[in-house]
Parts: C-alpha cells; structure tokens; sequence
C-alpha cells in the first residue's frame, strides 16, 4: 500500500501514463467548467443568431431556439448595409495588410543586408517606437491628415501600412539572420540585383515569418477600431467594426439579427485561425524569443 | 580607388531608399506627434481654428477645476491595478493547468484561445448584450442560481467591475505565451528536483518561476502599457457611465478631443497619461531586474 501511496510523484517525474489520478480529475473538472464559460457565449450569440423575432424576448430563459432562422442572416445582414461594410474592411484590411508586410520586408532587409552609416541607430529608433504608446501621436496625426484632405477618407487607415512595422521588421530582421549570407553572395555572382536577392531568395525562404506577418497584420487591420472611428464620417465609408458598435448602441436593435451580422464578422478571422494555428503559435513564440534577448 | 568610393555611395544610397518607408514612417508618427504635442499643450486649440498659446492653463484647469480628471484617473488606476494582475495570474495558472497531460488537452487549450481570436469589437459588442440586465446571459446564470438579477453595466459600484470581467474572457491571449515558455523548460529540470524531493509549491518556486521571469516580466509591461491605454471596451460598453465610474482616462481624451473639440486640453491629457505610463513602465522595469535572471545574460 505504501509503495502505491508514494507513486504519484515518481510517475509525474517519468512522465509514465497512469489511469486518471484524484488531482487529475479535479483539474479535468476546472477544465470543463472553464471552457464552458469561454464557449457557451459563443454558443449563445449562435443560438440568438437562428431564433425568430419573438423568441428573443421571453420571460423565460429559452436555452435553445424553438425553430431555425437562418433568414436573419439575410434580413441582418441587410440593416445595416452588412455586405458593403463587408466589402469597405475587406478591401482597407487586404490593401494595408499587403503594405505592411511588403514595406517592413524592405525595410528589414535594408537594415539586416545592407551596409550603411547610421544604419543602428535607425534600427534602435525603429525599434524603440515600439515602446511609444499608440495615444500619443493620434491627435497631431489626425490634424495632420484632416490638413492633407484625407479625413473621410479611407487614406489614413490605409497609407501609414506602407510606412513599415517595427515589430514585423524586428521578426523579419530576426528570422533574415538565421539565413547565411553565402546565398546572397551566390546570387549576386549570377547577377541578381537586391530586389531579385529579396524577393526570389531571401522571402521564399523565409516563408514561415512572412505567414505570420500576414496573418497579424490582417487580424490587426480587420480589428482596427479607432482609426476608422476618428475618420469616417459617412456610412457606406465605414468598416464593419465601427457598423457593428453603432449596431450594438442601439438597445432597440434586433438581437437576432445583431448576432448573425456579429458572426459574419467573426468569420474571416476564426477561418484563419483554423487554417493558420501553426503559424499563429510560431508568431506568439517570436514574441518569447524577443522578450527572452 | 575611385569605384570603390563610388560604390560607397551607392550602397549609402541603396540603404537608405530600403528603410525609407520606415524613416517617413517615425517622423509621422513619433518625431512630428511628439515635438508638435509639447507646443499644442500650451494651446487653446479646436483643431480647426489657429491653436492659441495660453501656457499651463490647460494642466491647471486640468488638476484644479476639472471635474472628471481625478476621478477617470483614479478609475484608470483601479482598472490597471485589478485588470493586470489578474489577467497575469490567471493566465498562468490556466497555462500551468494545460500544460498537464490530461484527456482531450488540445481541445481545451484551442477553447480557451478561441475567444482572443475573435474581433475585438465583436466581442465587445457581445458582451454588452451579455450584460443586458432583462435578457442578457450574465443574469440568466445569475437566475440558474437562484440569484437576482443585477444591473451590470448600469450600477456604478459594478460596471468597471463587468468590464473587467468582459475582458478577461480574453485570458486565453495571456495562457498560451505562458503556455509555450512553460513548455520550452527542460523537463529533466523537474526530475531533478523531484529527486531531491521538492513538490508543488517548491518546484513552482524554484524551478518553474525563475525560468519563466522574463516572459512574466515581459507580460507584466506590456499588460500595463497596454491597460493604460484601454479605450475600446468603455467606448463600446457603457461610454464612460455611470456617473463616469468607468472614465477610463484614454476614453476621456478621446471624448474631450473628438466630441468636446477640446485639442490643445486633450493632448495635455494625453501627457498626463504618458508620463504614468512611463513612470510605472520604468519602476516595473527597477524592480524586476532584482527578480528577473536571464538565461543568456553575458553581462
């Protein structure tokens, strides 16, 4: 009995499979209650999705829908001009997405291959900036654009992408000194100039980070809030997340058709994350590595 | 000689046209903002007419007049000081909690990070309806219970408590950074000093902590750089209400500078906030480095 008493610590330590353990089922049970609470109201925003008009609204709890509208998310969608809000973040997201990853992918080789005065004290600027909290600039900046003729315009949300990243510079700088110079040198013999170098050789290569960037970056532009808040005025400009918060202030506002637009919104994002999780986990593991230097 | 000058100047030349988005890119948004912002708040400006200079009349309506400043100072602090720890701690308890081989372990941890995925408006937006005190779903749980219901966003000694709340269903974000540094902890650590008999509690403090203090440390400035300036979750949930009880400071400025026209006053609004930030950022920085050993440190 003792030996048995004793066992658990030595079996943790090797690691060996054992039946269910006492502890083990009270972490399986904290488990279980935890991801209750972070599925259920996504649970939730499905089931009031697909309810009827008059089913949303009942004294009694009503946990699953009686029958099934999927008609709602036709007359949601409808509301609040859904698809051309759709179509206004596709376009912003997709054109600042291809901006950043393009611009900090110049950038970075810039400061990781090329050989120029002040080229560290560019870097530490660069990175530096990281550290400056959004807030600071907004307000200059958006005097700045309005000045220019761009506020209610889509420009502020999309020309600062191509001003490059710091953080995605800094992962591709990271991931650029994995790779040896001798294949740059070997390109260079055959002629190639730097944007062959770059482009034909050092991205291909670096497929992996250039995924991670262009996941981020697309969930950073698709989540964007302020910006657009601060300089969209007319409706048919504005992107879903600022439709959507306007949709929500509204207590009047149909719940069933709130949650199916809600859910529309969600999709591109849980899409890539189904599709993209390796790459998603590769990028939380380059914020690791950098906090770890 | 003279080609290999030459080619100098060229590879100057290129250098500088390659990180050139990025030079246009920090004089825009961190030269130019932080230079203008000194002279602006010293200005009575509505950001349409010639800012006016007036001194420190800005910082003194600021702390002596001003009616909501110290009170959406004081509820920004409240917000940091409960929301960082607790997304911290908590998100490293769950992580330690997932990092065991248990049954379905994947799926728990894709459940527990699916939430950080979503929008951030989507969620926000959600979570309002959650709270809605007749049909929300906070209150139904609450009447599975047997409890009554309760005005989530509407009671003003609960809603910066609901905000909260809301957020950390984002805990997930937290859980799977710690998550991959638990993960890359030599595991014949842990044989070791299970050898020399240490459990739970010890083996956590002296063997897990230790070696996860940097992306702790990391976590803790970026969590309080970034709660500072938390915006979104007030804007969307309550406004600010009620009774101001969750005027986070960064939805303040934005409401002084965007709905009120007060520039000049909201960008010396937006110094305030920097130099907190800046403040806390360099004591964490102070303390930690007494706690924080890093594994490759030639210093």
């Amino acid at each position: 009995m003792k030996t048995v008493y004793s066992a658990p610590a030595v079996t943790n330590a090797g690691r060996s499979r054992r039946k269910i353990q006492p502890v083990n089922s009270i972490r399986m049970v904290v488990l279980l209650i935890g991801t209750v609470a972070m599925l259920y109201p996504l649970l939730w925003v499905v089931t009031i999705a697909l309810k009827g008009n008059n089913d949303i609204f009942t004294t009694t709890p009503q946990w699953f829908p009686k029958e099934f509208h999927f008609e709602n998310f036709v007359e949601g969608t409808k509301q609040i001009h859904f698809w051309l809000t759709f179509k206004n973040s596709m376009i912003i997201t997709v054109i600042s997405t291809v901006g950043q990853v393009a611009s900090s992918i110049v950038v970075g080789y810039g400061l990781s291959r090329l050989r120029f005065p002040g080229r560290k004290l560019w870097f530490s600027s660069f990175i530096g900036s990281m550290m400056l909290p959004g807030f600071v600039g907004l307000v200059p900046v958006f005097y700045l654009f309005s000045q220019l003729g761009w506020y209610n315009t889509w420009l502020p949300l999309i020309v600062p992408s191509y001003l490059g990243n710091p953080a995605f510079t800094f992962l591709f700088i990271q991931f650029l000194s994995t790779i040896p110079k001798s294949f740059d040198e070997a390109a260079k013999m055959d002629g190639a100039g730097d944007t062959q170098i770059l482009w034909r050789i050092l991205v291909p290569m670096s497929l992996p980070v250039v995924v991670t960037m262009i996941i981020f970056a697309f969930n950073g532009s698709w989540n964007q809030y302020l910006e657009p808040l601060i300089y969209l005025v007319d409706q048919n400009k504005w992107t879903l997340s600022v439709a959507l918060a306007s949709f929500a202030s509204n207590w009047s506002t149909q719940w069933n058709y709130f949650m199916a637009a809600d859910l529309l919104y969600m999709m591109p994002l849980l899409i890539i994350f189904f599709f993209g999780q390796k790459y998603f986990m590769q990028g939380l593991g380059s914020v690791n590595s950098a906090g770890l230097k | 000689m003279k080609t290999s000058r030459r080619y100098n100047r060229f590879e100057w030349v290129k250098g500088y046209l390659h990180i050139s988005p990025s030079i246009i890119g920090f004089g825009i948004f961190v030269a130019y903002p932080l230079i203008m912002s000194i002279y602006y708040a010293l200005t009575k400006w509505d950001g349409i007419n010639k800012p006016e200079f007036v001194g420190f009349d800005n910082f003194n309506y600021l702390f002596t007049v001003d009616p909501v400043f110290w009170k959406a100072l004081r509820v920004t602090f409240y917000y940091v000081l409960i929301n960082v720890p607790a997304s911290l701690i908590g998100g490293l308890a769950l992580a330690m909690l997932l990092n065991k081989k248990l049954p379905f372990i994947r799926f728990f941890r894709t459940a527990f990070y699916l939430p950080t995925v979503l929008p951030m408006i989507a969620t926000l937006t959600l979570w309002k309806f959650i709270y809605h005190p007749q049909y929300g779903l906070a209150n139904r749980v609450l009447h599975l219970f047997g409890s009554p219901p309760v005005n989530w966003l509407s009671d003003e000694r609960l809603a910066l408590f609901s905000v909260i709340l809301a957020g950390l269903w984002q805990i997930g974000g937290g859980m799977i950074i710690f998550l991959s540094g638990l993960q890359s902890i030599p595991q014949d650590l842990y044989e070791a000093s299970g050898m020399d008999g240490a459990r739970g509690w010890a083996v956590f403090r002296n063997v897990t902590l230790p070696l996860i203090a940097p992306i702790l440390f990391l976590q803790l400035i970026l969590g309080i750089i970034g709660s500072f300036q938390s915006f979104a979750q007030v804007q969307v949930m309550t406004g600010g209400g009620p009774n101001y009880a969750t005027e986070l400071l960064n939805f303040k400025i934005y409401a002084d500078v965007f709905s009120s026209k007060m520039f000049g006053y909201g960008i010396a609004e937006v110094w305030i906030l920097f130099l907190i930030i800046m403040l806390f950022t360099v004591i964490t920085y102070r303390y930690s480095n007494q706690f924080v050993h890093y594994e490759n440190d030639n210093r």
